[in-house]
Order: C-alpha cells, then structure tokens, then sequence
C-alpha cells in the first residue's frame, strides 16, 4: 500500500489493471468529499467518484508526469461534477417546464456536506492539502512529501484554508444570502 | 511571543510538528492570552469536524464498483475496437480454414480472448471452475458464433487429442481433427467419403482442443500468485445456481455448489457463447467417435488435401466456381468468409446437382475456401466484381498487391491476371 502513484499507474499501463485498486483505495475517500461537496449528496458523490475513477484508469496514458495524478484526478472529478451538475440543470429545467412552475427549485445543498461544501470553493492549492490531510489520510509530512512542497508551507497553506474555512462555515451559503437580499 | 507569531504557527503546533522550545513558547504564550485560546478552541473544532468527515468518507468502498465498470467498459471497448481493428485479426483467424472447415477457428478465437488476467473469487474460485475443465479427458460442449439465438452452433465432441466436430449449417459433414498429428478426416455422411486433409501449421495451432486451451489459464493464473478474485455474483441459468468469473473479454458461469462451468461467454475478438458442457464421459463410449479411420461403408478418397497452403490461382478458381455455379454466370456482390459461410447451404446444394463425382465437388469446396484464405492473407486489395460477368475481360474485378511488390496483380473478368503498375490500376 505504500507504494507510490507512479508505481500503481506504471504497473497499471504495464498490463495489471488490477493494480487500479490501490488507487482507489487511497483515492476514493478524498474524491468522495471532494464530489459531496460539489454535489451535496452522497449518493452522486458516489456515482460520480467512480466515474471519475474509471475515466482516470482509461485515460491513464495520456497523463504525463504520473507523480502528479492526485491533481490530475481532481480535474477529472471536477469535469464529472460539472457535467452532472449541468445535467441535472437541464433535468431541473425540463421539470419546470412540465410542470407550468414558474420557479425552478434550486439545488439544496444536505446540510452534511456543508464543510466539504466549503472545502470544494477552497483555490486549489489549498482544497488539494485539507483533501490529503483529512481525507487521504496523510499527515503533514506525507503531503509535503507528495506535493513536493517544504513541510512549512503545508502547515501555512493549512492555516490559510483554515481561515478561509471558517469565514466561508460562518456565512450562510450564496443562495441563501441572495434570498435575503431580495 | 506575542499573539501574531503564536497565531503564525498554531497549525504546527497543534499538529505536533514543532521543536520543544517553540512549543514551550506557544503553550505559556496560551496560558495567559485569550484570544488565542479561543483561536485553538476553533481550530480545534474545525479539524475535528474535518477528522471526523474524513473518517466518515473513507468509509465507503469503492474499490470492486469501479473494478467491475472498468471490467465492463474494457469489453465495450474491446468490442468497438474488435469491430474495427481487430478485423483483420479476425479475418487471418477465420481464413485459415477452408469452406468444410470453418469451425476450426473456433480455438484460435477463444484463445486469441484469453491472455490479460483471469481473477478468483472467494467461494467457488476460479481455479476450481476450471480444474473439471483441467482434468477432463473428455468433454462435449456446443459453442455458438455471433449471436446466440440465430449463429452457427459448432459442437465439439473432445477425447484427448482429438476432437470431432459438427457445425449447425452442415450437419451431414462431420469433421474428425487429429490435433496431435495434424490430420483431419472430414466424413460426407450422405455420399460416404472419407475425405482426409493435412492442417500443419497454424491451421493445426488453431484447432488445439478447448482442453489444452484451458489449461493455459490455469498455468497464466499460477503464474500470476498475486492474482485477486474478480467475481460476478451468482444468478441463475435455466433455474441453476450460477456463480460468474470474469476476466477482459472473457466470463466464465459455473454451476455454485459443484463448480462445474455451465457458460463461458468470449466477447473478442469474436463475441461467442460455450454452453451445453459435459464433462468426463468415459472415454470408451467417445472413443470410436473421434476414429480417424475409414468407416465401414465409407469411400476414402484417395487424394489428400492439403490445407496448408493457398495461392492466386486458387483465387482464380473460387471465383469462377462462385460465379459460374452459384450466380450464373454473374461475380458476386461481395465476396468473404462471412458471405460464403452464410451461404454454405445453397453452394452445397449447387455443387450436388452440378458436380459429376464427390471428388469433383470437394475438390471444388476446397477451392473455394482456399481463395478465400488466399484473399484473407493478403493485405492491399481490393474486389470490383459487382455488376460483371464472367468473360468480360475489360473490366477488373480483383487487384491485390503482392508482398515486397511494387506492381500489382489485376484479375479480369475473363479470369485472366496480369501485372499492372500502381499507377495503371484501374480507378
């Protein structure tokens, strides 16, 4: 198991596709946060983790540097995310068609992925540490180590989305907000 | 230290990550200032809500749904890819045997399937799916090419190193193939000949027994100790329990208390289903059934054929014969194995009302097949006989380019060939 990516990824190109396992295995927990937080639902987390687990695996040669695939898995799972958003958009839009109804219902977001919520607005270089640290698992050296930054600056970047974090915990959420401006 | 600097390393202090006078300086720092023990009250809460969310996630186990949709979505793409590329792969495959004997290729395809990674489940493991299969000195099975409902059906009778084989759309033609020795006696069962044939070479590479094939695996799966299962689940096969295996291209059911494979389906390069099994019939009662010997009332003809090889003239003959016999006198639309296989009632039934002598007509069905496995041998060529009729010498209905040939060879309609520069081809 702790074997790197680029192991798990050049064994996989090599012929063992069963090697993708591990990379599930570290992987699935952060894309699952990573996904609910987009999608505010467990379930399409799931649905779309796994989407974007398979498209990593057959697409895995065109990745170029193997030592970045944690980032490169967070783009495919944020294209997935945004497609089943759109979709479900256009769903949401026919619905209101059929139904004469005025008002499309927006999204709500279960109250559960709140944080990963948060986590998923976070600029990328932090959401990718808070990803590791909490849901991969990894302790701050570990994630120094794979992003191949100093160890000082994962406990900033940390500190930083902390703050972020919570500014963002304390706010209601947009559409909320833009209610009540209303 | 004032509340600035604490503030600035508070992450690293509450992940244990600083060096013991550090620490020192931020626990008095906290002792007397309240600020920043609120701070780590909130910090500490954020985290443990993170913890505690990270714990929740990792929870889940994604591992054997993407296996299986990767498992699935590899055989989708095998097949699109099998359509296209794979065509040729399949055509060599198909084309090594002759009219009389298509069903031959059927080892080569499963075993062209096998090869990627065969995985073991926990209750009925793999390995004991295929140990009836492993040791089974007989074993019958049908194997159903294309669809199931409406492909040919090839049925296999499988003693040792023999097999005799009968194919759906040729029932009256029984075929006795001698893998060890590369012979084969194909048996007329209405005009009793005895035709006998050598398939040195690939065609007999391609017509190893479905036991031989088996046992590859086994041998890939030892090979591979740390192999993990890949299973299926269980379902059910005309009300039997069933347990499934699946590999790239390939599943096998077995029946989940005695393991016994009930269903292997290939998905490429040819999608096919082998189902029907029975295992270890005494060898005694199989044994006069793969006889390569001269039945009792049977002719044998005295020619051998000789399967191995295939040349242009071969070409030239499967041409005339398929326009002069079967389409009077026109050159088909298409030509092809799938065509003639499909087609292989109606050229029987031709060759019976033409042909003097049964030699005549096997000598003719051989030809046929052989042009094809010329044609399938060769890689540029092209068929333009669509619309032309035998003895119209202007217009071309075959071109091919010959291997380590600039020229080409251009067939007419008068059967002629000559050699014809690339750019004097006809357009």
């Amino acid at each position: 198991m702790s074997e790197t990516d680029k192991y798990y990824i050049e064994r996989c190109l090599d012929g063992h596709p069963d090697d993708f396992r591990h990379i599930v295995r570290r992987y699935q927990a952060v894309l699952l946060a990573h996904l609910a937080g987009k999608l505010g639902s467990r379930d399409k987390a799931e649905e779309a983790a796994q989407e974007s687990l398979v498209r990593a695996y057959f697409n895995m040669n065109k990745l170029n540097r193997p030592g970045s695939f944690f980032s490169w898995l967070l783009g495919i799972a944020d294209r997935v995310a945004k497609e089943n958003q759109r979709k479900e958009m256009l769903h949401r839009q026919r619905e209101a068609i059929r139904s004469f109804s005025q008002e499309a219902a927006s999204p709500e977001l279960s109250q559960d992925y709140g944080l990963e919520a948060a986590i998923a607005e976070l600029p990328e270089s932090y959401r990718r540490v808070v990803l590791l640290r909490y849901y991969g698992g990894r302790s701050c050296s570990e994630v120094a180590e794979q992003l191949d930054m100093p160890l000082g600056t994962v406990t900033k970047t940390l500190s930083r989305a902390y703050a972020t974090l919570r500014k963002s915990l304390q706010q209601p959420s947009e559409t909320e907000s833009y209610e009540v401006q209303k | 230290m004032n509340c600035a600097e604490c503030k600035e390393i508070l992450v690293a202090y509450l992940e244990g990550l600083l060096a013991e006078p550090q620490k020192h300086a931020v626990t008095d720092h906290l002792k007397d200032c309240h600020s920043c023990q609120a701070e780590v009250k909130q910090l500490t809460n954020l985290r443990e809500r993170l913890v505690s969310n990270g714990r929740a996630a990792a929870q889940s186990d994604l591992e054997n749904e993407v296996l299986n949709r990767i498992v699935r979505e590899q055989n989708v793409r095998l097949k699109a890819a099998n359509k296209a590329g794979a065509a040729l792969k399949l055509r060599r495959i198909i084309m090594k045997s002759s009219i009389t004997r298509i069903a031959v290729a059927a080892a080569v395809l499963v075993v062209a399937a096998l090869g990627v990674h065969y995985m073991m489940g926990p209750s009925v493991t793999f390995a004991d799916v295929v140990k009836p299969i492993l040791n089974a000195r007989t074993l019958i099975l049908d194997m159903i090419v294309g669809d199931e409902e409406t492909g040919t059906v090839i049925h296999d009778i499988i003693v040792d190193q023999r097999i005799r084989r009968v194919i759906s759309t040729q029932q009256h033609l029984v075929n006795i193939i001698d893998t060890e020795n590369a012979k084969m006696c194909s048996l007329h069962t209405e005009g009793k000949i005895a035709v006998y044939s050598d398939i040195q070479g690939s065609l007999q590479e391609g017509t190893r027994d479905l036991v031989a094939f088996l046992r590859e695996i086994i041998t890939d799966v030892q090979d591979n100790p740390g192999f993990k299962a890949k299973e299926l689940g269980e379902k059910e096969i005309d009300g039997q329990k069933v347990v499934g295996f699946s590999a790239n291209g390939f599943t096998i059911w077995a029946d989940a208390e005695t393991a016994l494979p009930v269903r292997i389906e290939v998905q490429s390069p040819l999608s096919a289903v082998f189902k029907n099994f029975q295992f270890n019939v005494p060898v005694e009662e199989l044994e006069s059934l793969v006889s390569m010997d001269v039945p009792d009332g049977y002719t044998e003809q005295k020619k051998v054929f000789d399967m191995t090889t295939s040349t242009e003239q071969d070409l030239v003959e499967c041409l005339r014969i398929w326009a002069e016999l079967l389409l009077d006198g026109n050159f088909p639309e298409a030509i092809g194995m799938t065509k003639i296989m499909s087609q292989l009632p109606q050229i029987e039934a031709k060759l019976a009302e033409s042909v003097v002598s049964a030699e005549e007509g096997t000598q003719k069905g051989m030809t046929l097949g052989k042009g094809m496995l010329f044609v399938m041998g060769l890689k540029d060529h092209h068929y333009a006989g669509s619309g032309v009729k035998v003895g119209e010498a202007d217009k071309a209905i075959f071109w091919y380019r010959p291997e380590d040939s600039e020229n080409w060879r251009v067939i007419y309609g008068d059967l002629s060939v000559k050699d014809v520069t690339p750019e004097n081809l006809p357009k």
